[in-house]
């Protein structure tokens, strides 16, 4: 007798769940995840034989919620790579917008004084805005100060998005 | 516990050890719960396993205890014996009317 072949729909209901699975794994040990993503296939295949794809992702419950179950079966913390990388982009892209709104602040403020050119010197970085009739622009060259700022910035998210020290426990 | 015992009086892949605590009466526990469980004792060496192929479907995991689950069972159970013997004794103790 040969085996049941598993249907396109419930390979397709499989493969969705073990991919939001694999979202919430992100942080696992790469070499035990795979292990248990190769388990897990075969028990929703042997599952599925038995009472059904549907039902057996079912039991499976929420992947978040299994992905928690594995963590605390691992028995140690594990750092948070992808919360951190997110957290460094966040922080980057807030220090983008704020300099955004700074600029777009300083030159509105110019043209409401009747225009003219003001130099400012944020994070050391002489800053030339200019709001004449003729020209509205802005001047600026990377300065060490600024770039060390933004760079610390993102490190400090990234240290503590990603609960770097569970790394060296 | 309860997955090495139940794998002690016989082997069986996952969705079978569910179905078979589910029998014995943990009827709310899921699939969910038992797999991390059948992982973490695979990595610590407390089970082994073997694919077994299957007329009904895709070869299946089955899983058994190893000596060193063995052990780890033995001392499960008589921590369990210890925590139900402390348990009953205070039942007992908080059942029995003081005296005046």
């Amino acid at each position: 007798m040969t085996p049941t072949a598993t249907s396109l729909t419930d390979r397709a209901r499989r493969e969705w769940f073990l991919l939001r699975f694999s979202w919430h794994m992100q942080d696992f040990p790469q070499k035990q995840y795979r292990q248990i993503k190769r388990d897990l296939r075969r028990e929703l295949t042997t599952a599925g034989a038995d009472v059904g794809m549907r039902q057996a992702v079912t039991d499976l419950g929420h992947p978040w919620t299994l992905a928690e179950g594995y963590a605390a079966e691992l028995g140690r913390r594990v750092p948070r790579w992808t919360t951190g990388i997110v957290a460094a982009a966040l922080a980057v892209g807030l220090i983008i917008y704020l300099s955004l709104a700074y600029a777009l602040g300083t030159n509105d403020t110019l043209e409401a004084m009747g225009g003219g050119t003001v130099t400012t010197y944020p994070f050391g970085a002489e800053t030339i805005f200019t709001n004449t009739a003729d020209e509205i622009s802005l001047q600026t060259s990377p300065s060490p100060a600024g770039f060390a700022f933004v760079v610390g910035s993102a490190l400090v998210a990234f240290i503590l998005g990603s609960r770097l020290w569970r790394a060296f426990r | 516990m309860l997955v090495l015992l139940l794998l002690t009086e016989g082997e069986s892949y996952g969705y079978e050890l569910v179905t078979r605590l589910q029998a014995d009466g943990l009827t709310d526990i899921a699939a969910g719960t038992v797999y991390p469980v059948l992982a973490r004792l695979e990595r610590e060496g407390h089970v082994s396993s073997r694919l077994v192929a299957s007329s009904s479907g895709p070869a299946r995991k089955y899983y058994r205890p190893t000596a060193d689950g063995a052990a780890e069972l033995a001392t499960a159970l008589r921590g369990w014996d210890h925590l139900s013997d402390t348990v009953r004794a205070v039942l007992d103790r908080a059942a029995t009317p003081k005296e005046q």
